[in-house]
């Protein structure tokens, strides 16, 4: 037993030695910065040519070195991304929600920085702003930017003999083509395996069918929930209506029918792609996928149908820099990096989402790539999207966002699972998230005197709109209810 | 204290250091500074080291906002529902223990018996092979992993039985989940497709029936209902009577038993029923009441026999419900079956995600320490003791009554305290792989709800109290379990 126990751990001592001796040298003459980023395969080119930039810019060391040397860290979950911040050891460089981290306190301000280096707010979509700024000030700078929508399998269109759905669609229109879809595409009898859509879950395309009704998470200054409305009520029905009545589109139950997740961006990909999905909800980079099969279908986009007022949600890959890094100004060097051409091309040709600034949307290695004749076409919607229809989501600094999609989705599932009717959802997300609400306020006097001040407003806000009088667009806060004003015609333009 | 005494005493301290220091540094450390969190209002949000908003001392605030916070009641009733599968482990372990402490590798009967069972194993294969069976993955795979089974106990005898039992316990916890989530699989899961042609042939059977003679079976569950109330109360009055069990646990005892009558008023389909429930019911309290008027004539403290009075009356307490909810199927059977008995939607459907995770809790708890801990209980048993059974004439499961399970008891004691605590602090793993706490939050626990209050909302204060919420429960649940079950045990 003793010469077992000593032959363990001589074996294990000499494992540990091997193992130090043989670890690659991990020490650098220049400053490390961390980029906190997702586990995509793309970035590995993106920190090379970050470091080809640096080069190119002349941020260089007296022997034309990089003058810092950025490396990856993958952080899968945001809220690691928190403990690492407060706790005072997160990435110099992190992928994150803007407003929740300013809100922490996480993120450094670069709005000086951003206007002398070339990537104020202004080198981007305008829709991006709530997403990028708080009061005012910047915090961040998009990796890439995407506009979700239905992208559209048309190799199975064809083979059911049906058209392309068009680019822009109301509700009925999604429903007529969708239930005359999933009747040609089903035989009689059998087990359906083919779905117009696959399952109803990601907010983004809930929250454009609810806007669509003028309906916001928030009110137009942010004090309260807006989801006490019919119209939220109107869409957790019409879901359900889609699923369970019409079934053009997968039940959560149908989904996993098919198989559990696998690979990047899960199996869902291959479903779309072997026809079980005549359209799939996603961005732009359904592309990095679909460009690896040996026979890519031919694709076309259509945004989310619209009850009365057309629009979609956008998004953004934002890249914000630690308030308590070490290497502030090489930080912002990456921003920077971010607005330039050899980024921004970098992202055109991987079709990761839509490119930061919007001119290289309009050349033609974005519209036409040569490579990919099968996606022409598609490329040019979510780009229109993201600077014609395309609103931020509205973040109010008094609740987490994830607490209020906690409460919308918990407000689905009762009504897909039959334990609560779409009114009493809406009601109670509405109720619990103004609980959130109160209860954030009680803890921060700070907060809370932004709060008072915000209600007041909203006062004059809710007294103007009985009166029919233009609401001051300074007065509104939420970007929904900024761009929906002004397409009804309630506010005076700025 | 001499020299040598002193420096021994250094010697093993110095041993010991490292593991104290640990001890002190990464568990009771935390452990203090959680409980100081439980009183204030820390949040990320407001209270980092980029923010000046002052820690306040809240006292009992987060205490007294769980009380009213709608999601710690549902998920405390997760947990305590998701726990209900601790007794069926329990039990199963215990089997599984009896089970593999036979001797199956001496002799060659029971050799023989498994060559003979492989025999007809390969025989019942090839004739649904040649009847066309062979496309049927699910006839392939049970019928390999039988044979599987009997050859390797042939071969290798109970040590491939107990490896077997116990794989599923040493296997990683998330590759399990996972394995699970694909068995799940509501279309083309082996657990569907097992369940298939055994509800097609319920079904077909039901439709062959008048509806009126399958819905009698509701008025015949309740009457079982009824009979299993009314003969509980007849047990606690005799005990009481005989002196075996005092007030307090005649109580107790029809407390638990009273639970599923009263249920019943809410959940059963059958109103009418509910007459004869109620009747019954009150039936039995009279005789309770008869004779307690009559009085007794051997008095004891209220508490005696308390784990009797607690056993009995959460044995029958289960069995009601458990008739109750057959009650409501039998009814609603034949208007089901008219339509086709469909296989549930498992994880993605709300009544049955937590059913799918107690199967599956129970799955890996049958073979786990629990049977280790019951095999080497067994292993301790006098044999003289079964010897004077054999020589009384006893049977089976006389011996199993009152040789094997009293002697067990010290083991049954620790293995139900440890499962308690384990099942009131567990349930995050599972649900956050398999389910992410839904669908509607019927499969978040409290665990995973520490998880989201703490870490997505940032409220580490109000999370903090609610784990201190729930060590509160462990620790209560455990001091019972120690003062009324050790003395049973004792007993």
């Amino acid at each position: 037993m003793r010469t077992l126990f000593l032959t363990c751990f001589l074996v294990l001592a000499a494992a540990g030695l091997a193992t130090w001796l043989t670890e690659p040298d991990m020490s650098s003459d220049v400053p490390v910065l961390y980029w906190a980023t997702d586990p995509n395969p793309a970035r590995i080119q993106q920190v090379a040519e970050f470091h080809e930039w640096l080069v190119e810019q002349g941020h260089t060391t007296a022997d034309g070195k990089p003058i810092v040397e950025l490396r990856l860290e993958t952080v899968a979950a945001d809220y690691k991304g928190v403990i690492q911040g407060v706790s005072g050891v997160s990435a110099d460089i992190i992928q994150c929600s803007v407003p929740w981290y300013q809100s922490i306190g996480l993120l450094a301000d670069v709005t000086d920085e951003a206007k002398e280096q070339g990537f104020g707010i202004d080198q981007t979509y305008p829709a991006l702003e709530p997403l990028l700024s708080v009061d005012g000030r910047q915090y961040g700078f998009p990796c890439n930017v995407n506009v979700m929508a239905l992208w559209i399998n048309l190799d199975t269109f064809d083979k059911l003999g049906m058209a392309p759905p068009p680019p822009s669609w109301d509700w009925d229109t999604f429903e007529r083509i969708g239930k005359e879809f999933v009747h040609k595409a089903n035989p009689a009898g059998e087990r359906q395996s083919v779905f117009f859509v696959n399952k109803f879950e990601h907010p983004y395309m809930i929250r454009a069918m609810y806007r669509s009704l003028g309906v916001s998470e928030f009110n137009e200054t942010m004090t309260r929930s807006g989801l006490d409305h019919e119209g939220y009520a109107r869409t957790l029905a019409r879901i359900y209506k889609w699923t369970y009545v019409d079934h053009i589109a997968a039940s959560a139950a149908e989904e996993s029918a098919f198989s559990t997740e696998s690979g990047y961006s899960g199996a869902g990909l291959t479903l779309f792609h072997q026809g079980h999905y005549g359209m799939y909800n996603i961005g732009r980079w359904i592309l990095i996928r679909l460009r690896e099969f040996k026979a890519p279908p031919r694709v076309a986009v259509s945004h989310y149908p619209y009850a009365e007022f057309p629009n979609a949600v956008i998004g953004t890959r934002v890249a914000a820099v630690y308030a308590a890094t070490r290497y502030p100004r090489e930080a912002k060097l990456f921003l920077a990096y971010l607005a330039s051409k050899k980024y921004n091309m970098g992202i055109v040709r991987s079709a990761d989402a839509l490119p930061p600034s919007p001119e290289y949307t309009q050349i033609e290695s974005y519209t036409r790539p040569a490579a990919f004749p099968h996606e022409w076409g598609s490329h040019e919607i979510p780009a229109e999207g993201a600077e014609t229809i395309a609103i931020a989501t509205s973040v109010s600094p008094f609740v987490p966002m994830a607490t209020v999609d906690r409460y919308t989705k918990k407000a689905l599932d009762e009504v897909m699972a039959d334990l609560a009717t779409p009114e009493a959802a809406a009601a109670e997300a509405a109720r619990r998230i103004d609980a959130e609400i109160q209860l954030t306020l009680k803890e921060s006097a700070r907060l809370r005197a932004r709060y008072d001040e915000a209600l007041e407003v909203q006062e004059r806000i809710d007294s103007y709109r009985k009166q029919g009088r233009k609401v001051p667009m300074a007065w509104i806060q939420n970007p929904f209810h900024r761009r929906y004003y002004l397409e009804k015609g309630w506010a005076e333009s700025e | 204290m001499n020299k040598r005494s002193k420096r021994d005493l250094a010697i093993g301290l110095g041993f010991l250091a490292p593991n104290i220091l640990g001890f002190l540094v990464f568990t009771l450390g935390p452990l203090l500074f959680s409980m100081f969190l439980a009183f204030t209002n820390w949040d990320l949000r407001l209270h980092n080291m980029f923010k000046e908003e002052p820690l306040r001392i809240v006292m009992l605030e987060n205490f007294s906002r769980m009380l009213d916070d709608p999601d710690f009641w549902q998920y405390l009733g997760n947990t305590l529902f998701l726990m209900m599968s601790i007794p069926f482990s329990i039990a199963g372990s215990l089997g599984a223990a009896i089970l593999l402490s036979q001797d199956t590798g001496g002799g060659s009967n029971w050799v023989k018996k498994r060559l003979v069972a492989t025999a007809g194993l390969v025989f019942g294969l090839s004739c649904l092979l040649m009847a066309g069976a062979d496309s049927s993955a699910m006839t392939i795979l049970i019928g390999g992993l039988a044979g599987l089974i009997l050859v390797g106990g042939t071969l290798g005898g109970t040590t491939v039985y107990r490896t077997l039992f116990f794989l599923p316990h040493f296997t990683s916890g998330v590759a399990t989940y996972i394995l699970w989530k694909k068995l799940y699989n509501p279309s083309t899961g082996p657990v569907t497709n097992a369940l298939r042609p055994l509800l097609d042939g319920v079904g077909s059977l039901v439709n062959g029936l008048p509806p009126g003679m399958v819905q009698g079976g509701a008025w015949l569950c309740a009457l079982v209902m009824f009979l299993l109330f009314f003969l509980g109360t007849r047990s606690l009055a005799a005990s009481w009577r005989d002196g075996e069990m005092g007030g307090f646990a005649v109580l107790i005892g029809l407390g638990f038993m009273a639970l599923p009558p009263v249920a019943a008023i809410s959940w059963f389909v059958l109103p009418a029923a509910l007459w004869l429930i109620a009747g019954g019911s009150l039936a039995a309290l009279l005789v309770l009441a008869a004779q307690v008027l009559r009085g007794r004539e051997y008095p004891c403290r209220s508490d005696e026999g308390l784990g009797n009075g607690i056993m009995l009356g959460a044995v029958l307490m289960i069995a009601q419900f458990g008739f109750l909810g057959l009650g409501n199927v039998l009814f609603g059977l034949p208007t089901m079956a008219a339509a086709g008995l469909q296989t549930p939607e498992w994880l993605t459907q709300y009544d049955w995600a937590k059913p799918s995770l107690m199967f599956m809790g129970l799955w890996a708890a049958i073979g786990s320490n629990n049977m280790l801990l019951y095999l080497a209980g067994l292993s301790n048993i006098p044999g003289e003791l079964y010897e004077a059974a054999q020589i009384d004439g006893t049977t089976a499961f006389q011996k199993f009554w009152h040789v094997t399970w009293p002697q067990l008891a010290p083991v049954t004691f620790f293995i139900v305290v440890m499962s308690t605590i384990g099942g009131l602090q567990g349930g995050f793993e599972m649900a956050r792989v398999m389910t992410t706490g839904g669908p509607a939050g019927s499969t978040t626990t409290l665990s995973y709800y520490v998880y989201n209050e703490g870490f997505t909302t940032g409220r580490l204060g109000y999370a903090a109290g609610v784990a201190w919420a729930m060590f509160a429960l462990v620790f209560s649940v455990t001091v019972f379990n120690w003062k009324f079950g050790s003395r049973q045990v004792n007993d």
